[in-house]
């Protein structure tokens, strides 16, 4: 998948495609992600892994992120091809935006619904950790910025940055859990 | 804090698996508490006392 996103970046930049056509592929592209999800939830049911909670959250995270693709996609081509400012420019960040809303939730209900309190306490360390991440490299970032060091960069990576950071602590606390000796 | 268990599941003849889905717990919640890793809630040490017909004081030590 992530191959596939390379290779849509580098036709867009290229030239090769125009912006209809790479966005279309991107959303193409997207769909690859329903059989990874639904290997990794098959494997977390074989491995006794998968509570109820995950499920909702994992259904609730793929619809906001198709969300989010489509709402990016819209927003970026209406932006370029209308040129929109004012209310107009607010509305169409609200395309891309609303998703992300969607997907902070699904993550704070996950942590409710959760029945499992080991579970539930790794997402709350995986989710610390991902703001530790966010919090420390923004705030590096920034002094960098001031001080003319680092190129400006757009708040809404904070989003992505945290949730890396979170897959990071969780991948960790996954293999620390292999390597004690489990079953 | 140390518990016994591994022990204990080993007596019955239980895998992770069967005491995970004994206690409606994830596999990876029993393997995390048997090696030490994380100390249940006391409502879940409750019911793990419970299931081995034991009072918690016999189940898990403190260190």
């Amino acid at each position: 998948m992530v191959a596939s996103f390379a290779v849509i970046a580098g036709l867009r930049s290229s030239g090769a495609i125009n912006e209809p056509t790479g966005f279309i592929l991107l959303a193409l592209a997207m769909l690859q992600m329903i059989p990874l999800v639904r290997a990794g939830l098959a494997h977390q049911r074989e491995t006794g892994h998968l509570s109820p909670a995950v499920l909702r959250y994992t259904r609730r995270f793929m619809g906001a992120t198709f969300g989010y693709v489509l709402g990016m996609g819209l927003a970026v081509m209406l932006h370029e091809r209308m040129g929109l400012s004012g209310p107009e420019a607010f509305a169409i960040a609200l395309l891309p935006v609303l998703p992300v809303f969607a997907m902070i939730w699904a993550m704070g209900r996950y942590l409710v619904e959760e029945d499992d309190e080991f579970l539930r306490h790794r997402a709350t360390l995986a989710s610390l950790f991902g703001l530790g991440v966010v919090l420390a490299l923004g705030s590096f970032w920034g002094f960098l910025e001031t001080f003319g060091v680092v190129p400006h960069i757009w708040a809404w990576w904070t989003f992505p940055v945290w949730a890396i950071g979170m897959g990071v602590s969780q991948g960790w606390m996954a293999w620390r859990d292999r390597a004690g000796g489990e079953e | 804090m140390k518990n016994r268990l591994k022990v204990l599941r080993a007596e019955r003849d239980w895998s992770q698996q069967d005491l995970a889905r004994r206690l409606e717990v994830s596999r990876q919640s029993v393997n995390a508490i048997e090696t030490g890793r994380y100390d249940p809630s006391l409502p879940l040490a409750f019911r793990i006392a419970a299931l081995f017909e034991m009072p918690i004081e016999d189940i898990f030590i403190p260190d």
